[in-house]
């Protein structure tokens, strides 16, 4: 594939914000221009360098990790649990969830009586207080390109269909359906296979996301180098 | 008989007040007194008696016609009613089983066209005809009318508010799909009563042209040819409008069905989670995200941290020892050093538990610190290690639950720390 760097103005900030677990929809309008106009070459390039962006024709471009890197982490636990919650919350509530996560919005000042409401289910995600909501979910959220924040309105973006996807893809499952109604186990997916030393220091840190790459390893090896060079000196 | 021409005019002639009050009538009767009160809304300078004539010409025209049992209410004429609903293009939904309706009749018409040809009646002939002609036409205009009744019922579900729930937003496009699209869908099937009897005639029709070329002319063939023509009009016509139709509505259908779907989807997680934990969840379902630079994302609560000590930093005098006062006690413990610790770690490998060996060098160290240092030098390169078994250890201050590791010297040391050339500087 021939590349022309210069057609790919905006490679820096979408590399920049793609890198950063970023969503890139029509909320950024530049980002989005340039990456429509110039998706395959955009695709090849990234490929090229090890990441494998996503077009998704809802309207969004997302890096996804190695599948074979991947794991879940609390961030999207956390973020689907909030989805699963805002859904039945709005459809309770005989709102349409639908319009409101899919392109609509929600004010600040629902989090609280959500949280209040579904208080049992939030602390499975360490999330106890109006300050953990906003802090471990709609901020993250925001971060991360799902939602757009505006004087106490969260405004839902495209990027949140795979939120939707993850109900739609629990409602197929027949597995967990029949589950619910038999005492045997759920069949718990094994996140990690061995715990190896990254995992004994990860952070509860809901920013500490699926390995995407060995920086980590790689800064503490430097760290561990340069400390070394010290003590020799 | 009332006159067409004055019925005609006095729609034009009123046609400003006619008009909005057929959405009322789309809607039921009127009363009396209702119909009064919504002309005088729209005719400010009219007088009690201005409207009283202006209805009696409207009732005596049979613009208006009483309800049946009861006289005090009123409605717009059936017929009227259509003409007025087709000039405004407001079009009502008709039935699937009309047009089966019509087209069975289309197929017994086809057996008088065949029988009057049998026995030479070339009138009869040139009258069923006509009236396959006409009933075609009416199949047509039928077709024409749905087709825009489903037009209005998909406007309404996309303009209609987006706050109440999708089912009943969606309830018409529900009902309609079940009701009209859906029927016709098996009526128009290759199989279907639409294909049936749309072949019927055309068979008869075309049988009929050629006999009329053997045995003799009993009407114009042009008149057979425009009806064969008209038939597969209509064919064509009842096709597209069932595209167009599922066009319209499937898309809209389907937007309905997955938000159930949705719904159900998120209702099972949570119960799912309620019982068995967050984890329950399926992997497979979970969106993947990249991992973010930490330094970007992670910093943003403890940035606010930070900045928050820095705003509220208060100065303490520092205390340092004087030379000439002896110290009371015991002296504080510099802290260990790295290098301090490689070593005597170094020195008392192998080690069958560092944790332990760590617990027995600090008994009095802080837990952050003595998992600083479990972490610190469990990384070290020239140290070997092996996994041990989950087990709890006792800090001062805490009970710690984490697998250690067994530190052995590493098969080959080396005295050089070895940079990645990806992180040489």
């Amino acid at each position: 594939m021939h590349l022309d760097l210069s057609e790919l103005s905006q490679l820096a900030p979408i590399f920049r914000e793609l890198f950063k677990g970023f969503h890139i929809s029509r909320r950024d309008p530049e980002l989005y221009g340039q990456l429509s106009n110039f998706q395959d070459q955009y695709r090849g390039l990234f490929k090229a360098l090890g990441f494998e962006l996503v077009c998704d024709t809802r309207g969004f471009y997302y890096f996804v990790p190695d599948q074979a890197a991947a794991q879940v982490n609390k961030t999207a636990q956390r973020l689907s649990l909030f989805t699963f919650i805002l859904v039945e919350h709005l459809a309770d509530q005989g709102r349409d969830p639908m319009s409101v996560l899919d392109g609509g919005s929600l004010g600040r000042d629902e989090l609280p009586s959500m949280l209040e409401k579904y208080r049992d289910l939030f602390i499975q995600a360490e999330v106890q207080t109006a300050d953990e909501l906003e802090e471990k979910i709609m901020r993250r959220m925001t971060q991360l390109g799902f939602a757009h924040e505006e004087n106490g309105i969260y405004r839902f973006l495209p990027p949140m269909h795979r939120f939707l996807d993850v109900c739609l893809s629990v409602q197929q499952d027949r597995d967990l359906a029949a589950s619910l109604h038999s005492a045997l186990p759920l069949p718990t997916p094994v996140l990690v296979e061995e715990e190896s030393p990254e995992e004994l220091n990860r952070t509860d840190d809901p920013l500490d996301l699926t390995p995407f790459e060995e920086s980590e390893e790689d800064a503490l090896a430097r760290a561990i180098a340069e400390e070394q060079q010290e003590i020799d000196a | 008989m009332i006159e067409p021409k004055r019925v005609l005019r006095a729609l034009a002639e009123h046609w400003a007040l006619l008009e909005p009050l057929c959405e009322r009538f789309d809607g039921g009767t009127l009363s009396l007194a209702e119909l009064r009160q919504q002309l005088a809304n729209q005719q400010l300078e009219s007088t009690p008696q201005d409207i009283t004539s202006l209805l009696d010409v409207w009732i005596r025209l049979d613009i208006l016609v009483p309800v049946a049992k009861s006289p005090n209410r009123f409605e717009l004429n059936a017929q009227i009613h259509d003409f007025l609903a087709y000039l405004r293009r407001e079009h009502r939904l008709g039935l699937c089983l009309e047009i089966e309706a019509y087209l069975r009749h289309l197929e017994r018409l086809a057996g008088h066209i065949q029988d009057a040809f049998e026995i030479r009646d070339g009138n009869d002939l040139a009258r069923q005809l006509r009236l396959l002609d006409m009933r075609v036409r009416d199949v047509l205009k039928k077709l024409d009318n749905d087709e825009q009744a489903l037009v209005a019922v998909a406007e309404r579900a996309k303009t209609s508010d987006r706050q109440i729930p999708l089912r009943q937003r969606y309830a018409e496009v529900l009902a309609t799909w079940d009701e009209y699209v859906e029927p016709m869908i098996q009526l128009v099937n290759a199989d279907g009563a639409f294909e049936q009897g749309v072949r019927k005639v055309e068979t008869v029709l075309l049988r009929l042209l050629g006999e009329q070329a053997r045995l003799g002319h009993l009407v114009d063939d042009d008149m057979l040819l425009r009806t064969h023509a008209r038939i597969l009009e209509m064919q064509t016509s009842a096709q597209l409008t069932l595209r167009h139709a599922r066009e319209l509505l499937l898309p809209l259908r389907e937007e309905a069905r997955r938000h159930n779907a949705v719904t159900r989807g998120a209702a099972l997680a949570l119960s799912v989670i309620r019982r068995k934990g967050l984890d329950a969840v399926p992997q497979a379902a979970m969106p993947m995200f990249t991992r973010p630079q930490s330094t970007f994302l992670g910093s943003a609560s403890q940035v606010e941290a930070y900045v928050y000590a820095l705003a509220r930093f208060e100065p303490k005098p520092a205390k340092f020892p004087k030379a000439h006062k002896s110290h009371k006690g015991d002296a504080p413990r510099a802290p260990r050093t790295v290098k301090e610790m490689l070593e005597r770690c170094e020195g008392a490998l192998p080690l069958p538990d560092l944790m332990v060996w760590l617990l027995e060098q600090e008994p009095d160290g802080a837990t952050d610190e003595l998992l600083y240092w479990f972490s610190r030098l469990s990384r070290e390169k020239r140290f070997a290690r092996e996994r041990l078994e989950r087990r709890d250890y006792l800090t001062r201050e805490h009970q710690v639950s984490l697998r250690s590791f067994a530190l052995t010297s590493s098969r080959e040391p080396s005295p050089e720390p070895t940079v990645s050339p990806a992180h040489a500087s």
